[in-house]
């Protein structure tokens, strides 16, 4: 798999998302962004992610619920006397806060190829020169990420063994300290490594420039005209716009913009299943 | 000529006044120099001038003069000083950038700016050289320790270095591991690159050394390999009495991190006053088994049993446990926690840390901290002792230091269980020796010295 044409996908979904109001369209491209997803990278490996997701969502939700008081549709109300909560509770807030938690959910799911289908020097290989370097040093403190997990299972268990219990924020000082400056020494390390072997001491040249194929070139192509044809759409008021306020109507769907969304799905067929 | 030539060379660490390395003067010839000495003595600083890491990474002062190959290491940038020597250093975890081996191999390559097109036959050349070819498109995650090292050192020789600078590199190493890796770094010189090693397993190296180094307290001495010999254990481990009570147990256990079986439906058994040694290769399962007797890891299947009492636990990375400010308040907290009375300075002379009490943990070389390391865990009296390679990094003497605290305390009651590759570890002290090997757990006869 090509990050470049990662790139793409991910950037046409984006695009859309951020470029419609209409929760429709950010549906499509809500559903779109998680069935390539679950074809290639698989449900198993998005576990976290959609934990993340869900709890993002619904904080989203809440939130426009309970702080927007706006609209006409009005489900229950509290006095006003109470700070903050008071006041009209709306099915527009709801809808509105159901709008953008499809948005997050939609971009989050169009980022996330990069980390759970593509490794770090797919991602560097496909950076322009002048960000080679840059880029590496990233992709190395991305190899320390898990390293963190690990060392906090290994402190925890030595130190309960040592005889250390929670007690209170004080008491994980103990742990805390010792994740912190074993990780920081294990980033060292590698630091050391890499200067060793001659980091930054000239342009770099890369070891396997990743070549297009025709696949790549076809999600590309579905990509850039799925941007380009919803952009069309919009400027020829095929692709209405929605607000929630101040009374809710049902988003209205074009065929050109929703065809547009549709090519979004081509990466199901073309990227392969991540062993 | 000298691949490196050091002149009255003298380096202070940042803040220190005492110099890790002390009018130092020595020349690195062709073939393999063994740098050996006690920890803490300076052998990693003196490998790290030799590629500029000191002073360049690490900072401090410096006098006197550093050549390698022709280039001032004083005035010459480490990254500069890549294409001339290569440094592979003592963990492999934390040395590789890339996840697949080939391109890890192919990163100081691109470093320097190799064309891609010459890229391909140094990367196969040097993985050749170092006897990994049919790893090239392997994970580097799913690598033995001895693979990934072995990787190191493809890596370096892709560069084409004139001198290679090896630092502990099997000290995390099983026995087949270390073999491997030695065997690469005997290649290397044949094949015409000046190799400078620091190594604790010193028996094969000193037949094909052209020289011996031996470093101590920041002074360097050079010895003829046919007149030095290394310094070997004597050991005094003798059982002062009969092994006890059943301590702890484990019936039909299958147990693993993350709900994968490491170990198969295994029973084992070790009474009060007993010594187990577990051995066997990497990733074997040798660590899972410390972490299920010590409840730190439920099984999957099966029942483990522990008599009730203080666990005395020496994790695989010892610097898990070191968070105090200094070496002696982390004996002192132990023993506190244990309410145990005994002065914590007894553990610490027994250790040799005497000398290093009031200094930082983390401020010591690794064979100290791994000492300091044992000596947060093993004072007062500890009812199990579980110990995941105990003698990593540490010189003869330390082990020597080590054994006695062990016998002591087996002697006097302890249920000892130790994971090691160390054989004369093993041969001093094991009353029953385990191989954890694929999940499965083989009783072997003890050969006790």
């Amino acid at each position: 798999m090509n990050a470049r044409t990662v790139a793409a996908w991910s950037a046409a979904c984006l695009f859309i998302v951020l470029f419609t109001t209409n929760p429709a369209y950010k549906l499509i491209v809500l559903l779109a962004a998680f069935t390539t997803l679950a074809a290639s990278a698989g449900i198993r490996r998005m576990r976290r992610l959609l934990v993340g997701v869900a709890c993002i969502g619904i904080v989203d939700v809440v939130l426009n619920f309970v702080s927007a008081h706006l609209g006409r549709t009005i489900l229950f109300s509290l006095p006003d006397s109470i700070p903050a909560l008071g006041g009209v509770y709306t099915l527009e807030a709801l809808a509105s806060g159901l709008s953008g938690a499809i948005t997050i959910a939609a971009a989050i799911f169009a980022a996330a190829p990069f980390s759970l289908m593509l490794q770090p020097h797919d991602v560097m290989d496909a950076l322009p020169r002048a960000l080679s370097r840059t880029g590496t040093a990233i992709a190395a403190s991305m190899n320390l990420v898990s390293m963190v997990g690990t060392t906090f299972t290994e402190v925890t268990e030595a130190q309960r063994l040592r005889g250390w219990r929670p007690r209170g924020p004080a008491s994980w000082a103990e742990v805390v300290v010792p994740v912190v400056l074993t990780s920081a020494e294990g980033s060292i390390q590698l630091a050391e490594s890499m200067e060793a072997r001659g980091f930054g001491s000239a342009t770099r040249t890369t070891f396997q420039r990743p070549k297009l194929g025709n696949g790549d070139w076809l999600v590309i192509a579905a990509s850039s005209l799925a941007a380009a044809g919803f952009v069309a759409a919009s400027a020829m008021g095929w692709a209405s716009d929605w607000y929630a306020y101040p009374s809710l109507s049902a988003p209205r769907i074009g065929l050109a913009p929703l065809a547009a969304c549709l090519l979004l799905f081509v990466p199901v067929l073309m990227w392969p299943r991540r062993a | 000529m000298a691949a490196a030539r050091l002149i009255q060379l003298t380096y202070w660490y940042p803040n220190s006044a005492v110099p890790a390395l002390s009018e130092v003067s020595l020349d690195f010839s062709e073939g393999i120099t063994l740098v050996a000495g006690p920890s803490g003595g300076g052998k990693s600083t003196l490998l790290r001038v030799l590629n500029g890491l000191v002073p360049h990474f690490h900072g401090g002062r410096i006098s006197g003069r550093a050549d390698v190959a022709g280039a001032d290491i004083i005035r010459t940038p480490t990254r500069n000083l890549a294409r001339t020597v290569g440094f592979v250093f003592q963990d492999p975890e934390l040395q590789a950038v890339y996840d697949v081996v080939e391109r890890e191999v192919a990163f100081g390559l691109e470093n320097i700016g190799v064309p891609a097109a010459a890229m391909r036959d140094r990367v196969d050349e040097a993985l050749g050289e170092a006897g990994v070819m049919h790893l090239a498109r392997r994970r580097v995650r799913t690598l033995s320790g001895g693979e990934r090292q072995r990787v190191a050192i493809a890596s370096v020789l892709a560069m084409q270095p004139r001198l290679v600078v090896l630092d502990e590199p099997t000290s995390q190493l099983d026995d087949e591991g270390a073999s491997l890796v030695i065997s690469s770094a005997i290649r290397m010189a044949q094949a015409g690159h000046s190799v400078v090693i620091s190594e604790h397993r010193l028996e094969r190296l000193t037949q094909v050394a052209e020289n011996v180094v031996v470093v101590d307290r920041g002074t360097a001495e050079v010895r003829q390999p046919s007149a030095w010999r290394p310094i070997r254990l004597t050991m005094d481990a003798t059982i002062g009495r009969s092994p006890g009570a059943e301590a702890w147990s484990l019936s039909g256990v299958t147990a693993g991190p993350g709900g994968r079986p490491v170990l198969q439906d295994v029973n084992l058994a070790g009474r009060r006053g007993e010594l187990v040694a577990l051995s066997g290769p990497n990733g074997g399962g040798k660590t899972t088994l410390l972490r299920v007797i010590a409840g730190s890891l439920e099984p999957l299947a099966g029942k483990v049993e522990r008599r009730p009492g203080r666990i005395a636990y020496l994790p695989q990375n010892p610097t898990a446990l070191l968070h105090r400010p200094t070496v002696r308040s982390e004996v002192r907290l132990t023993l506190d926690r244990a309410r145990e009375p005994d002065d914590p300075d007894q553990m610490l002379a027994t250790l040799g840390l005497l000398a290093m009490a009031e200094r930082y943990p983390r401020d010591l070389s690794s064979g100290e901290r791994q000492r300091a390391a044992l000596a947060a865990v093993l004072p007062g009296r500890p009812d199990l002792v579980l110990l995941d390679e105990p003698t990593r990094g540490m010189d003869p003497f330390a082990r020597g230091a080590l054994i006695k605290v062990v016998a002591a305390l087996r002697d006097a009651g302890s249920a000892i269980v130790l994971a090691t590759h160390d054989a004369e570890l093993r041969d001093a002290l094991a009353d029953r020796v385990v191989t954890v090997c694929g999940g499965m757990v083989t009783e072997q006869p003890a050969m006790r010295t």
